[in-house]
């Protein structure tokens, strides 16, 4: 799908008008409702989330805050993403591997990550490990089932076509296998960025110094109505950042797979 | 029968369960041949092939080329499918150099090669052209160019233009006959259409219907290019199209 310039211009102001208007609608709820007892409206939230990045929350700024969340996230993520890959292109491409694992993979995914927690508290402590191992499985159990699911479903003409030109298992594998699967991996990928970045949110709450997920719950022990959606505003645009950047990665590797 | 065949099939039955399908069959397919095979529906073409490269296991009795036991990694055989086998997350020029991959073929000669083949099918102006992008016969034109760029020794087709309209058929059979004198591989050519067997092949053989068996192979001395409505090419049309009768 080739979109012209005018579409493209007017998808943006489409959802440029309709954040304004969400943000008009706060505004003048804020201002003429009691709701401007309860929370601060958009203009001082938006002054706050500017000012945090010169003036400190706790002992970080908001863009160290972001940077220490981030590199948790990316951190347990590509571990994730390569552990998941691995296994669900493995298990979708070969029955021995899918008999031993897949049971036990179908009877974890169901867990939400969150159910881990007091586990590994006790596993590995309040440190960054918890926060790694929570985030990991969040993202794990996505990416494996799409990377599954993309190998089981890899066109056996192609394969046959690649043993017929000479390939072992090997080189089927890795030349037929596992680009055929990568729409659905990238798919895999995509929410499972999401779904670590809304995990690593929770990890940093049970007990952190440092990161979006602190700012949240310290804001919430001194409550700060006005930390606490500052703390929002930087999960929310981030996550979408994230999204963002996933989706053009996508476009970019998965080309072939857009029908004109 | 000839001391040095290309594929040598030796007393070759396949059975299904109790079905037989291909019933004690012996012939060989000499270097450089251009084999076209034509028989009923379900009569075990496929089977055959399937047989050859080992996608079956053969009942009793052997298939060999170059006088051994087929193998995929040391001969170099190709299979062109009846349906589309181009790896889609590859460009054309990408696809036709996938068999060179697989089997490693310096960066200089698989780029000339590459170049080579691209030109001969016609889809040089689409070497960045993904699969997504291309028609069916161009698709077909790209497993082909595929399959020569390997240059293989043995090359297997199985009902490769069944599903392209004539006008794209006639065009890429006269390819095929181009590329075969070129190359002088030997060509294994499944077919229901006996026009086309007759028109593409240096001899013809006609299987019966299950348990199958060769009818006859029948020589094609027809000088190239063949002409469909000439009373020569009529006349053996009309031969293989009584032989293939089973009423
Ligand atoms: N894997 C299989 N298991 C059981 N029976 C099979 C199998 N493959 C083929 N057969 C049977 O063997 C017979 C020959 O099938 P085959 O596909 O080889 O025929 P064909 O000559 O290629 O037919 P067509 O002209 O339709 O392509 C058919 O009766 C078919 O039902
Ligand atoms: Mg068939």
């Amino acid at each position: 799908m080739i979109k012209s310039q005018k579409e493209k211009i007017q998808r943006v102001l489409a959802g440029l008008f309709s954040i304004g208007a969400f943000l008009a609608l706060w505004q003048w709820a804020v201002v003429s409702t009691t709701l401007g007892q309860l929370m601060p409206g958009p203009i001082t939230v938006i002054t706050s989330f500017i000012q945090a990045f010169s003036v400190p929350i706790g002992t970080c700024t908001i863009q160290q805050h972001v940077g220490w969340s981030l590199s948790r996230v990316m951190i347990a993520y590509l571990v994730a993403a390569v552990v998941g890959i691995g296994l669900g292109v493995l298990m979708g491409w070969n029955p021995k591997i899918e008999a031993i694992f897949k049971p036990l993979y179908d009877i974890i995914r169901p867990i939400p990550p969150i159910a881990w927690i007091p586990l590994s508290i006790v596993w590995f402590g309040l440190g960054e490990m918890t926060k790694y191992f929570l985030i990991f499985l969040s993202a794990f159990s996505n990416i494996t089932l799409n990377a599954y699911e993309g190998a089981k479903s890899v066109d056996p003409v192609l394969m046959g076509a690649s043993r017929m030109l000479g390939a072992n298992r090997t080189q089927t594998l890795l030349t037929v296998v596992l680009p055929a699967s990568m729409p659905f991996i990238f798919a895999g990928l995509q929410v499972a960025i999401s779904t670590s970045w809304a995990t690593v949110v929770a990890a940093e709450m049970v007990r952190s110094t440092e990161g979006v997920g602190w700012v949240i719950v310290s804001a919430q022990d001194t409550n700060d109505m006005n930390q606490t959606l500052v703390g929002i505003l930087a999960i929310g645009i981030v996550g979408f950042i994230l999204a963002t950047i996933m989706r053009g990665v996508e476009t970019r590797l998965c080309k072939w797979n857009k029908s004109e | 029968m000839e001391s040095n065949p290309k594929v040598r099939v030796n007393h070759l039955t396949k059975k299904f369960g109790d079905l037989l399908v291909l019933d004690d069959i012996s012939f060989d397919i000499p270097e450089g041949e251009l084999l076209c095979v034509v028989g009923p529906t379900g009569c075990g073409k496929t089977t055959f092939l399937n047989s050859l490269t080992k996608l079956y296991d053969i009942t009793s009795g052997e298939i060999l080329v170059n006088n051994e036991p087929v193998n995929l990694k040391k001969q170099n055989l190709a299979y062109i499918f009846q349906e589309n086998s181009t790896m889609p997350w590859l460009n054309v020029e990408q696809n036709v150099s996938f068999g060179l991959d697989i089997k490693k073929v310096p960066e200089k000669e698989k780029k000339e090669r590459v170049e080579e083949f691209l030109d001969i099918v016609g889809l040089t102006p689409f070497r960045k052209y993904y699969p997504s992008q291309l028609s069916s016969s161009m698709l077909q034109r790209v497993a082909i160019a595929r399959a020569f760029a390997t240059k293989p020794e043995l090359l297997l087709m199985d009902e490769p233009y069944g599903q392209l309209d004539i006008e794209l058929r006639f065009k890429l059979e006269d390819e095929l006959v181009k590329l075969w004198q070129k190359t002088k591989t030997t060509v294994f050519f499944i077919t229901h259409n006996i026009e086309e067997a007759v028109y593409l092949g240096q001899k013809i053989m006609i299987l019966t219907n299950k348990p199958t068996k060769v009818k006859k192979v029948l020589d094609n001395p027809l000088p190239r290019p063949r002409d469909i409505t000439s009373p020569d090419f009529i006349d053996l049309r009309n031969q293989v199209t009584d032989l293939i009768k089973w009423w």
